[in-house]
């Protein structure tokens, strides 16, 4: 744990670095930029709000300041920028807050989510408690000692902002402290979760802010963080999965942090370089927030919302609907730690060491060394990072927990895409619940393909490639469809204002097709039953195509 | 660079290609040692300055006093901070097999053959990832007739790697008044123009020896080109390698020079020869080969057009005859002179997987 003098250096370390690292440019043009990008900033703001004025008068000082300023000049007023860039991201990271959080924050968040429930009304008794519904499994038992070896980072896919939340809560049931990370401002001002985000170890990340230097800053902070012990929790994906399908590429910028504070602990004779990187999967049977990210996705190309403030997430009644149908259909959510990683993306034993791809004890500080010294080299990290990124997204994809949703979703809209070869993705979803025949499915139709579906899952789990939840498992030992089926249309029926997928005597109607691809998207790009990948952007002019 | 000083680069494989190599590198003054699976042939290179199974022809051309042959492998590997691996493309995994005991995460590693793996489809830098711990590692290939580059005539050619301290370091050991070095990050690009030029080369072979002329053979060398490319990109790699000496200048020199193995391959299944006859009178590799069967498999698996390779497929593997292949060559459709997706791939709209990602420090 830092102490408050610890955190104090930490801060001005970020700062130093940020501006040590501007040196080689032209002090005018890095200012000038600011001032473009923040004055630009400031102008979408409300106007009577207390922070946006504080920015406007700063910058119109900064601005000021700058028309006759000599380069010594200059440079002081960087450094009262990248100041107030820094502690406006440590905000209330103090040590004390940070200690609260230790001992606090779970069981708030616990009682919150429980609390939420409508059974608090029958009594203690019936509470229903979260460890029930959250079910944490995978490679959890080397985490202590990693985390006494080295630091970590735990590296989660993204769908919820319940993720951080449920994340912080796991590592609580694990006997870990809480993890450093960065959370976006619309969380701090979260009517359900604002005021205890700081107690989560979280910082601030403003994400209107675009200026380079802003974001230097961040991965700075980021980075000192780690070198400073700090076990830290990454969205490598950046942000939550729009299309519902698990990560197939991830932000660099940030996850390039791991090896560079590996290289800075190694450099400077930490006594525990080690970073561990621990990939890890959340799976919803129900996201909170599915509609707005399908729709956001289905915005078109290039034009989503990067930062969506009005979600589900921030309305109590949302939240309510979302418990009660977890609490109601005991319903489960995954949380599955996988291989954890070094910086380079190879698997680390139980002890910490690297090992190579047939298992042997390597020396990873090798990969960092020119004639038997550690450095400094940029293109290289960057390389290494991109394995690292591919050895995440292997494990996201072996990791992944699939519920009777994903799978019913995925074989209703195989048959309806079948129905309508060459049809455009858009076109396709307009033409469901428009009242035409599409819409429908019979049966037993729907139950053969979700036979075969469940054949090729089984295979797919057996080679270790994606992870089945108990109700498929069931299903697939018993050799019973009807259990699966009926546990997808209740969790359908339940949480949605329209049922996704209903069943009306011996048909299934799709109500919201739009829901039906989001919940389908995450076994896109599995090539499951031979369906062509269609939430990836990977490759082009096929991509919204069906 | 004296004598004294312990080598700090070795090859691995004592072929033609390989000893040329050992030889290059010994010839700019450092010390390297030279792994030969067979022990008489380490002892022939280090007391007779020669290596006779595979450079012959060559009296008076001692090969370098800097090399030292070894038939360990442990020896050649330990505590070299970089090393070519240059061993035919079948016997490369297990070679790398061995390797992976002995090499740490420290080490560099280029290697020069040219080859996919039979079965796996695979390249060698991917074979390297899946059995060795290294990862700084890259791919030398290029317009090099060893025979030439012992003869000590000019010529330049091609190190592929992500790393850039890889193609630095192989480029201060090989780069000579003789010898150009050219650097580049498309490693697969690099890989895929030196196997699938091998098939384009047969086929050269099989032209020259029913004497079709030299507009022929421009036309068989543009089109092949255009086929190579057309697979690599699909695989991943920048068609702007192919304008490169790893592209069109090795297929260049493959297709026009009579004494590469696989023109000469070609030229034999021409006069009527059986594969196994055409084998057996070059008494080595030919890397083309393989390389056609594999070229025909991932071509219909990722439904590319290639007539040319399909057509020394079917001629080398299926006893095609030669002249039948020519004139369904020359009676089938014909497509655009640039093909589309490579003009798609040109103008950027490149899959995702052949993009250069800037990564978090540019």
């Amino acid at each position: 744990m830092l102490s408050a003098d610890e955190v104090a250096k930490l801060v001005s370390e970020v700062s130093e670095r940020v501006i040590t690292r501007v040196g080689s440019r032209s002090l005018a043009e890095t200012l000038d930029e600011t001032l473009w990008w923040e004055q630009e900033r400031l102008r979408g703001q409300d106007p009577t709000d207390e922070e946006t004025l504080a920015d406007k008068q700063f910058y119109a000082d900064v601005h000021r300041q700058m028309q006759h300023a000599t380069p010594l000049e200059q440079r002081r007023l960087l450094v009262q920028i990248v100041d107030r860039y820094t502690h406006e991201i440590a905000g209330n990271f103090s040590p004390t807050v940070y200690k609260f959080a230790a001992k606090v924050a779970p069981p708030m968040l616990s009682a919150l989510l429980t609390g939420l429930s409508p059974r608090r009304l029958f009594g203690r008794e019936a509470i229903p408690r979260l460890d029930q519904h959250v079910i944490i499994e995978g490679e959890t038992a080397n985490l202590e000692t990693l985390r006494e070896r080295g630091t970590l980072i735990v590296t989660p896919t993204h769908s919820s902002n319940l993720d951080s939340l449920l994340i912080g809560f796991a590592v609580h049931e694990l006997g870990l402290p809480p993890l450093t990370y960065g959370a976006g401002l619309s969380l701090f001002r979260n009517p359900i979760v604002g005021k205890f985000m700081h107690n989560l170890g979280a910082y601030t990340v403003d994400r209107r802010k675009r200026d380079p230097l802003y974001k230097r800053t961040l991965k700075a902070f980021t980075a000192v963080s780690l070198e400073f012990g700090q076990d830290n929790l990454f969205f490598p994906g950046g942000s939550r999965s729009r299309s519902g399908a698990i990560e197939r590429g991830l932000k660099k910028g940030l996850l390039g942090c791991s090896v560079s504070a590996y290289r800075n602990n190694l450099m400077r004779g930490k006594p525990n370089p080690d970073i561990y990187v621990v990939p890890c999967t959340i799976s919803y049977p129900l996201v909170l927030e599915a509609s707005t990210l399908i729709e956001d996705w289905l915005a078109e190309v290039g034009k989503s919302r990067y930062i969506i403030v009005d979600d589900e997430f921030s309305r109590w009644e949302r939240w309510l609907d979302f418990l009660r149908g977890i609490f109601a259909l005991d319903l489960k959510i995954h949380i599955r730690f996988g291989q954890a990683l070094d910086p380079f993306g190879n698997p680390v034993d139980a002890q910490g060491n690297s090992l190579d791809p047939k298992g042997r004890q390597i020396s990873a500080r090798g990969y960092l060394q020119v004639n038997g010294e550690v450095v400094e080299d940029p293109a290289r990290d960057a390389e290494y990072t991109r394995e690292l990124e591919q050895r995440i997204l292997t494990e996201f994809s072996r990791q992944n927990v699939i519920h009777p949703t994903h799978v019913l979703a995925f074989a209703c809209f195989e048959l309806l895409r079948r129905a309508q070869p060459g049809v455009d993705l858009y076109r396709l979803l307009s033409s469901i619940g428009s009242g035409r025949s599409e819409q429908s499915l019979a049966l037993p139709e729907v139950e053969e393909e979700i036979e075969a579906l469940l054949e090729q899952l089984e295979q797919r789990s057996a080679a270790g490639q994606i992870r089945l939840s108990s109700v498929i498992t069931e299903a697939i030992t018993n050799d019973d469809v009807a259990v699966l089926l009926r546990a997808a249309l209740r969790s359908f029926g339940t949480y949605h204002p329209k049922p996704v997928v209903e069943r009306r005597g011996v048909r299934l109607h799709v109500c919201d097709a739009k829901l039906l691809f989001y919940y389908r998207n995450r076994l896109d790009g599995y090539g499951l039953r031979d369906a062509p990948a269609l939430a990836s952007f990977a490759s082009p002019g096929g991509a919204r195509h069906v | 660079m004296s004598d004294e000083q312990t080598a700090q680069v070795s090859v691995l494989g004592a072929g033609n290609w390989g000893t040329t190599v050992a030889h290059l590198i010994g010839q700019n003054g450092f010390r390297v040692k030279l792994w030969a699976r067979k022990p008489e042939l380490a002892n022939e290179i280090n007391q007779l300055r020669r290596n006779s199974r595979y450079i012959s022809g060559l009296e008076g051309v001692h090969l370098s006093h800097n090399i030292e042959a070894t038939s360990s492998l442990a020896e050649a590997v330990r505590g070299v901070p970089l090393m070519f691996i240059v061993i035919p493309s079948q016997a490369f995994r297990s070679v790398c097999e061995q390797l992976g005991e002995l090499v740490d995460p420290s080490q560099l590693a280029v290697h020069a053959t040219k080859g996919l793996e039979l079965g796996s489809h695979k390249r060698m830098t991917q074979i390297m990832l899946e059995e060795t711990c290294l990862r700084r590692i890259g791919v030398l290939s290029g317009p090099n007739i060893a025979r030439e580059m012992i003869e000590g005539k000019p010529a330049g050619t091609v190190v592929a790697s992500r790393f850039p301290r890889v193609i630095e370091l192989a480029r201060d050991h090989l780069k000579s008044k003789q010898l150009r070095v050219y650097g580049n990050t498309d490693v697969i690009g690099v890989e895929l123009g030196g196997t699938l030029k091998n098939i384009i080369a047969i086929a050269a072979g099989m032209a020259t020896q029913m004497q079709l002329g030299e507009n022929a053979k421009s036309l068989l060398i543009t089109r092949g080109l255009s086929e190579i490319a057309r697979l690599s990109v699909a695989l991943g790699a920048d068609p702007m390698t192919f304008s490169g000496l790893a592209g069109i200048g090795d297929l260049m020199v493959t297709c026009a020079s009579p004494i590469s193995r696989n023109h000469r391959v070609g030229a034999a299944l021409a006069r009527g020869m059986s594969l196994t006859e055409a084998i057996d009178s070059l008494g080595m590799v030919a890397e083309g080969v393989k390389a056609s069967q594999i070229a025909f498999e991932l071509t219909c698996e990722l439904n590319i057009r290639s007539p040319l390779m399909h057509g020394v497929y079917r001629v080398v593997h299926e006893g095609l005859d030669p002249r039948a292949a020519l004139s369904e060559l020359m009676n089938a459709a014909v497509q655009d002179d640039i093909d589309p997706s490579l003009v798609r791939a040109a103008t950027g709209s490149a899959p995702g997987t052949g993009s250069v990602s800037r990564g978090p420090h540019g």
